[in-house]
């Protein structure tokens, strides 16, 4: 486990399924082998009205950490995390008095998983119910915590093959913990910033 | 009809074989015990020898009287062929106790009656029992059903004692309490008694407040799972956790085993 | 590597094969402080986990609810209340909170050895707490439990002395009797209902220094 960095990336004229495709083209030039798929998904519940002011949840699954399942929290002002064993699912279904979820919520972005040296690339296509919504480019650099460290490093691997479009600074979620020790719930942290993002621009079109 | 009862004699015989096996290994291993451990035997572990060889006794007359065991009074055993070589199978079969089937022995073996020495012995007890006066002979079973009874006496006297013994040291020795019981288990599961402050309907509980804040210093669960928001590891602690265990550790001393 | 599968497919798939844990099957019962001592002996000698004894454990367990107020007029209808609890070790400190959830105990008729109710039981990480603060619940009340935990087959066994949480937390933590609590509990997919004969059986052997019973808490509640 290591310091990720996720980033939107868009081609213009063209299509989700041709821009993972250009993607992967340069992605395998640089020397990476495909090593499996991943799929990181993402279902909300929100609060009944007379459970008083409207709360989210955010319950998450990463196949990288295929026996946990994330929470995050969102009551307006904070969000609180949690993981837990896969079974907070069952818990949510019990819960399904005081937090309902609607079908069209929900969100994944899946696609292939490339490693080149201790860098691992997963090229994600987010999915809105069936429809494509934009791609995602997921970048671990595995050797490092302290996102501090290495995100020089990171940031000169992404413009390897994203070119200008890479970002040029951390994320937001990251800037006021660059010097902290890296975890798993981070890497949700951003998925479910770029997730309300992507779903706020399904709303526009 | 035949095979019927063919059937039925062949499992009969089975029956009876394998108890009669049963009787006699029993019999082999209490004269072992009482050749080879006469110094060290005690009598319970001869009582419970006894007693396993009159069970299976028991058993095989029982097989014996079964309605479904053919009458073997009835059934005749004729030795076709005899012969004076020594015969393997038999020997085999017997355990090296009969080698040949010959004319000397066969009477021996196949023999309904009893031995010429007990049916004498049988005979001459018979004649006696016979010669016996009425009078003398209910004198006698007086006599008999006296002591008998009065070791029965005895022995239920003993087991009335031992029985009311016992029943009454089990009302004494109160290991559990019912109303314990409940009361934890009501608290335990619905909370009665733990509840602190009248708020049944109220906001966050004010007194409670303390514990509910993560202790400091507990990394964020499992390894690879989330680590805790930093606005709780701000929070931090107040001093609850130090106080639970000064205080358990007076509780402590009541437990038989230290920690 | 083939392709990962939805969680809530697998989930789904799990639940429809029946092997996802979440029956319990729960006898109940207590001991005097004075004969604990013999109980564990005798436990030491039933259970599995003879050789590194006992387990001890001290924990603090608080329970949660999340209810929605009977809205005005119909007082007839029953308020909506979830419960939740959460576990969390005080002698252990690298241990993840466990959090529980616990549904109606079934008695069933008295064919049945022990209670049946629905259980989820999960680890988790710290932040449980304030996650379930957050989320609308409150705490309904905590207490500390101490004690000891041992294991036959797939049976749980507990011993626990239960501390009343002092209102001031400089206060003592004080008992709230003079017993321990013992409970059988075993956690299996539904329809496994031969454990509640092994249960009984066990149950049995500790007779007549435990009674483990199937308690009906609704019977409790009029009673106390």
């Amino acid at each position: 486990m290591g310091v990720t960095i996720l980033s939107q990336f868009f081609l213009d004229n063209k299509t989700g399924p041709q821009t993972i495709e250009v993607l992967s083209k340069r992605i395998a030039a640089l020397g990476a082998v495909q090593q499996g798929h991943f799929l990181v998904d993402c279902e909300t519940y929100t609060s009944v009205p007379q459970l008083g002011h409207q709360r989210t949840v955010h319950v998450l699954h990463n196949s990288e950490q295929p026996a946990t399942v994330f929470s995050l929290l969102d009551n307006g002002t904070k969000i609180t995390s949690l993981a837990t064993d896969g079974l907070f699912d069952l818990l949510m279904m019990k819960m399904s008095h005081f937090y309902t979820s609607k079908k069209q919520t929900k969100v994944e972005s899946k696609g292939l998983r490339y490693e080149i040296g201790d860098f691992c690339v997963k090229l994600g296509t987010v999915t809105v119910s069936s429809n494509c919504k934009g791609i995602l480019v997921e970048v671990e650099y595995r050797p490092c915590v302290v996102p501090a460290m290495c995100w020089d490093l990171m940031k000169e691997f992404l413009q390897g093959f994203l070119g200008t479009a890479a970002p040029t600074n951390p994320p937001a979620y990251l800037q006021n913990k660059m010097q902290d020790i890296y975890f798993p719930i981070d890497t949700i942290h951003q998925y479910l910033d770029h997730f309300t993002m992507l779903r706020k621009k399904l709303f526009i079109s | 009809m035949q095979q019927r009862e063919e059937k039925q004699l062949e499992s009969a015989l089975d029956s009876i074989i394998q108890r009669v096996n049963d009787l006699k290994q029993s019999i082999a291993s209490m004269i072992f015990k009482i050749e080879n451990e006469y110094e060290s035997i005690t009598w319970p572990t001869f009582l419970d020898n006894y007693a396993l060889i009159s069970g299976q006794l028991t058993s095989l007359s029982k097989v014996l009287s079964h309605d479904k065991c053919p009458v073997l009074r009835n059934l005749t055993v004729l030795p076709l062929m005899l012969s004076p070589e020594r015969d393997e199978q038999l020997a085999q079969m017997t355990e090296h106790r009969v080698t040949t089937f010959a004319h000397d022995l066969c009477p021996d073996y196949l023999r309904t009656k009893l031995e010429p020495m007990a049916e004498s012995k049988m005979m001459q007890l018979e004649t006696k029992a016979l010669g016996l006066q009425y009078d003398n002979a209910q004198k006698q079973i007086a006599t008999y059903q006296k002591v008998i009874s009065h070791v029965w006496d005895i022995v239920s006297k003993a087991r009335e004692e031992w029985e009311t013994e016992s029943s009454s040291r089990g009302n004494t020795q109160q290991n559990s309490s019912v109303a314990d019981t409940h009361l934890l288990v009501a608290a335990v599961g619905m909370g009665k008694g733990l509840k602190m402050g009248p708020n049944p309907n109220g906001q966050s509980n004010p007194t409670s407040g303390g514990m509910m804040v993560t202790p400091q210093g507990r990394p964020g669960g499992p390894p690879g799972q989330g680590q805790m928001p930093p606005t709780t590891q701000a929070m931090t602690m107040n001093k609850a956790p130090s106080a639970i265990k000064t205080n358990i550790k007076s509780a402590a001393q009541m437990h038989p085993y230290g920690r | 590597m083939s392709t990962p599968g939805n969680a809530m497919d697998s989930l789904s798939a799990a639940l429809k094969c029946n092997i996802i844990p979440n029956q319990e099957y729960l006898l109940q019962g207590s001991v005097l402080d004075q004969y604990v001592e013999v109980l564990l002996h005798r436990l030491r000698g039933l259970c599995d986990n003879v050789d590194s004894g006992p387990e001890t454990f001290h924990d603090h367990e608080i329970c949660f609810s999340l209810r929605i107020p009977n809205s005005g007029a119909t007082t007839s209808m029953p308020m909506s209340v979830f419960s939740l609890r959460v576990r969390r070790a005080i002698d252990v400190t690298d241990t993840p909170f466990q959090l529980r959830y616990i549904g109606q105990q079934e008695l069933g008729d008295k064919n049945r050895p022990t209670v049946v109710r629905s259980s989820i039981d999960m680890a988790c990480s710290s932040s449980i707490i304030e996650f379930l603060n957050e989320l609308g619940c409150r705490i309904d009340f905590e207490y500390i439990a101490r004690g000891y935990m041992f294991r036959k087959g797939r049976m749980k066994i507990t011993v626990s002395k239960i501390f009343k949480m002092g209102s001031n937390k400089q206060e003592s933590v004080e008992p709230i009797s003079q017993s321990y609590i013992v409970e059988l509990s075993v956690l299996a997919p539904s329809g496994q209902d031969s454990i509640g004969e092994d249960m009984r059986i066990f149950a049995e052997q500790l007779r007549p220094l435990v009674q483990l019973e199937k308690i009906d808490y609704k019977r409790l509640s009029n009673m106390m």
